[in-house]
């Protein structure tokens, strides 16, 4: 009985742990996406980033979504040179915090 | 004998010189300003078969580019040939082999548009066989430009070639209409849409060749296209060259 207490109580941290936890959220704007076939040399270099979990490339607007784990800090400079570096021209980056959990960005 | 094959071997060469240099991305018989950065590694090959009334042919090129730095590329194009003359026995081999470099001079970028210019080098070696390759080396400078956006492309080039052994130089120029028939995305899955004009004037024996080239351009995945197009000639002063049909992939690699 004690044994089945105690898997229970672990899972349940387990589980309002995982449902509390965040990935840091960032925008980057991107000028000079015209064609989607040049994306990949993009997505490829921000997928060097560390902790990079995730990108989504809108190209009617321009912007690039970078899902970062909660735990690693990505600076403007690291982002910018890898925008460079793919052939394109770095904007506007802003930072946030989304929860794992759909519909609840900060 | 030799008469038709020199003609052969002379629209291959205006061929390769003025429409076959180029390395990645559309349009289809046009070269393109968009260097993909370092990461922007890719092989092309495609098949383009050509009939004149001297004989068909039937090239199969291998393009390989390096970026050096996001601003420079340089890569390597090594044809093989097959040349059936009208009244002659089918012969192959290995093209000249053309060395290129594109350097980056105009880069301004907006949202989802671009407009890029580069300079363009390309050095023909006589390295290919003798039965299938003309025997002179050439030299082209060309001014690449585009006008990009996700709803358009617009792409311009002029170039002058440089021939070797007393045979005439060239002035090139290709202008590309390129639109997407399906809503741009990424990961993409394309279908575009190309009117491509593909011209040059030969000096001294003052040969003017203009082909009008409609093709289609289906992208899969992000690394993998399919193209085809037809090249038709709407003036051919000596009225020695025929269509030249085109079937072709790029992939891109890293």
């Amino acid at each position: 009985m004690k044994n089945i207490i105690k898997i229970f109580v672990v899972l349940l941290l387990f589980g309002v742990s995982t449902s509390l936890a965040q990935t840091n959220e960032i925008k980057v704007r991107v000028d000079g996406l015209s064609c989607p076939f040049c994306a990949y040399g993009l997505e490829k270099k921000l997928n060097e980033l560390e902790g990079v979990e995730n990108i989504n490339i809108n190209l009617e607007e321009g912007l690039v979504t970078l899902q970062v784990k909660d735990s690693v800090k990505i600076s403007e400079e690291d982002i910018e040179t890898k925008i460079e570096d793919a052939g394109f021209t770095p904007g506007e980056i802003v930072y946030s915090k989304k929860d794992e959990q759909p519909g609840k960005n900060d | 004998m030799k008469t038709i094959f020199r003609l052969i071997q002379i629209v291959t060469l205006v061929v390769f010189t003025t429409i076959y240099i180029r390395a990645q991305g559309p349009p289809i018989f046009s070269d393109s300003p968009l260097l993909l950065g370092l990461d922007g590694g890719g092989i092309r090959t495609f098949g383009k078969y050509i009939s004149t009334e001297a004989g068909q042919t039937y090239i199969q090129p291998l393009v390989v580019p390096f970026n050096i730095t996001t601003d420079f590329q340089i890569g390597g194009i090594q044809p093989y040939v097959f040349q059936s003359p009208a009244n002659g026995e089918t012969q192959s081999g290995f093209g000249n082999f053309t060395l290129f470099g594109k350097y980056s001079i105009i880069q301004i970028d907006g949202k989802a548009k671009t407009f890029r210019a580069l300079l363009k080098y390309t050095q023909t070696f006589t390295t290919g066989a003798s039965n299938v390759s003309v025997d002179a080396s050439a030299s082209q400078l060309a001014i690449v430009t585009g006008y990009i956006t996700i709803k358009y492309g617009i792409y311009g080039t002029v170039g002058y070639t440089f021939v070797s052994n007393n045979s005439p130089d060239n002035l090139i120029y290709n202008f590309a209409f390129g639109y997407p028939l399906l809503p741009q995305k990424y990961p993409p899955f394309q279908l575009n849409l190309f009117l491509e004009l593909n011209g040059s004037h030969t000096f001294d024996v003052n040969k003017h060749l203009l082909f009008i080239s409609p093709g289609l351009q289906l992208i899969t995945s992000s690394v993998f296209l399919i193209e085809s197009g037809v090249q038709i000639p709407v003036i051919d002063d000596r009225n020695t060259t025929g269509f030249a049909f085109t079937l072709g992939i790029r992939y891109l690699f890293f």
